[in-house]
């Protein structure tokens, strides 16, 4: 008590307390106060390159992907609808981007619907069923294959998946199948491992209500804790979509990059990164096709901030 | 639902009539691992009455009930020996189907934990999961249970809405609700309102004095004034021994035990 009257009031040096105050270190010194600025600093400058970085990521991709609408005189409209993509013919070049932004999109959706389903039931075994073993050995096996670099899934594509999609469904293997079965596995265990997460946190009283109502353990699963993790499951599965969407080398393997429109998933197609890796290089800067690939980047990159918005209102949704 | 009450009835139809004994436990035994929890508990259950369990934290009351219907089953490690009748079969057997045992004695527990789902959805949740898909039924029972807990006149118009918008007390009615949707003989109850206001535990206690008409209750409470106002019987746990059972009127008047003297005198507890 007194100490706090001593603190809350104006401290004076006739004040008797003071002393001991001070004997105890219960007063700020100014070394105090420049150690803790000084450490403020360090974390503001941290926080404010990460603003920087993205506002000037964001803004520099901008101005590049409007080059080609603003300067080369393309066609917003004809550009992202377009089919045809033929930057270099000699005369009447066209810059018809669809059948990528279709590639990257249906690579992301196929890839999403096969790790999905394998990746909760994943989820749903090492939490639910085998808690111990799930945590000691699945959880670090699933750390090990997120670390995995993507070229590697392709490389297993490319000798595995292809040969197979071209034996069994023929053309030549290289397929928007294939892309999307090596992205799916690729992003398998991040769903995984996001979604083990959210189904760890459905608090225990959940699945104790519904034992207590007489439900066998599939019957909590599947009605319980499952609908309880709702949308965290789902923000899951964007991430993962968000990853699969991003991901141009391992897709680039086994793709086929076609710059036509595929008509199956057994046709060979192209995405956004595919193209932009593939024809960055043979490129010269401020040329037509150059800025063109320029503009490929800004759609990803509002796709991809789509993605992440979509991931923040269903986490907002869910606290709510 | 039904089914399940006659195969586990048809034994014991008879035994019914003789006594008003539902659920005599005999030499109970529960261990966590290596540690002895609750030590020879012999103690009858009777039907359509309140039988309160009392006693200091960490005396074994919870622990003890929630073998009665078996949830200690989901900790690993939990242990149980001795036998629990109930209509003639021992509820403690490892032939016991758990899922018709928990269909027959209910439970409700301290925290309230409705699912996050609609009103009507979690009093028809039991019912789906014992296969009624009758929409006509499920709708009925809905009503009924919940004006059983008189529930029914503060939700009627938003049945359709999260049950989690719900106050604590009147969550805690829907978790009752739910626990009566499949018209079990047992009713558990752990702690139902130490979680609550005052206003909301008069108004559980006023319900559960209605609901012994038609349902077997068993209460864990802290709150010793709560047992002596609803309870028919009492039992006294204290370092995981039954010390003393008998009438509520009795075990609050004319303890036996010195123990149970002093908890109910304040001394300890």
């Amino acid at each position: 008590m007194g100490i706090n009257k001593t603190m809350a009031g104006a401290p004076s040096n006739k004040d008797p307390k003071l002393s001991l105050l001070k004997e105890k270190g219960l007063i700020k010194r100014f070394t105090d106060h420049y150690s803790e600025s000084r450490g403020r600093l360090i974390i503001y400058i941290s926080a404010s390159l990460m603003i920087i970085a993205v506002v000037a990521i964001t803004l520099f991709l901008t101005v590049q992907g409007l080059r080609s609408f603003v300067i080369d005189r393309l066609n917003v409209w004809s550009f992202v609808t377009g089919t045809e993509w033929y930057p270099d013919r000699e005369n009447n070049p066209s810059f018809g981007a669809f059948p990528f932004i279709f590639g990257s999109i249906a690579v992301t959706l196929l890839s999403a619907v096969i790790a999905a389903p394998v990746a909760v039931g994943c989820a749903i075994f090492m939490t639910e069923l085998t808690k111990k073993w799930g945590q000691r050995v699945l959880q670090p096996v699933i750390e090990i294959l997120v670390g995995i670099p993507s070229v590697v899934y392709g490389l297993i594509g490319l000798s595995v998946i292809v040969p197979f999609i071209k034996q069994y469904f023929g053309g030549s293997g290289f397929s928007l199948l294939a892309g999307s079965l090596v992205v799916g596995i690729m992003i398998l265990p991040t769903v995984a491992s996001i979604a083990a997460d959210s189904i760890r946190s459905v608090p225990d009283t959940l699945r104790e209500a519904s034992y207590a109502i007489g439900a066998t353990k599939w019957q909590t699963i599947w009605r319980v804790v499952i609908p309880a993790a709702g949308s965290s499951l789902i923000t899951a599965i964007v991430l993962g979509m968000s990853r699969a969407f991003g991901e141009a080398l391992a897709v680039q393997m086994v793709v086929g990059n076609a710059r036509g429109l595929p008509t199956s998933i057994f046709d060979p197609a192209a995405t956004l990164t595919t193209i932009i890796t593939l024809s960055m290089g043979n490129s010269t800067y401020g040329s037509v096709l150059n800025d063109a690939l320029w503009s490929l980047g800004l759609i990803l990159l509002m796709i991809s901030y789509i993605f992440i918005v979509i991931i923040r209102f269903l986490s907002k949704r869910r606290k709510a | 639902m039904i089914e399940m009450e006659s195969s586990l009835l048809s034994f014991a139809k008879a035994s019914e009539k003789e006594t008003s004994v539902l659920i005599q436990v005999k030499d109970v035994d529960i261990y966590y691992g290596e540690n002895h929890a609750v030590r020879q508990v012999n103690m009858p259950i009777h039907e359509r009455s309140i039988t309160a369990l009392i006693g200091p934290s960490g005396c074994g009351k919870s622990t003890f009930i929630r073998t009665i219907n078996r949830m200690n089953d989901l900790i690993p490690t939990a242990r149980c020996e001795g036998h629990i009748d109930y209509h003639g079969i021992n509820i403690l057997s490892p032939k016991v189907d758990v899922v018709k045992l928990r269909k027959e004695i209910g439970m409700v527990f301290q925290q309230p934990n409705p699912f996050p789902k609609t009103i009507s959805e979690n009093i028809q949740l039991p019912l789906k999961f014992a296969g009624v898909r009758n929409k006509r039924k499920l709708k009925d029972v809905t009503e009924q249970c919940l004006k059983q807990v008189t529930l029914w006149d503060e939700v009627k118009d938003r049945l359709d809405r999260s049950a989690t918008g719900l106050s604590g007390g009147q969550q805690q009615r829907l978790c009752i609700a739910r626990a009566l949707a499949l018209k079990p003989g047992v009713i558990l109850l752990d702690e139902p309102t130490s979680a609550l206001d005052p206003v909301s535990t008069a108004k559980i206690e006023e319900l559960l004095l209605q609901l012994k008409k038609d349902y077997t209750i068993v209460i864990v409470t802290h709150n010793m004034q709560q047992a002596a106002r609803i309870a028919d019987y009492t039992a006294f746990f204290y370092q995981g021994e039954l010390v003393e059972f008998g009438t509520t009127k009795k075990l609050f008047t004319q303890p036996e035990k010195k123990d149970t003297a002093d908890y109910i005198a304040g001394r300890f507890g």
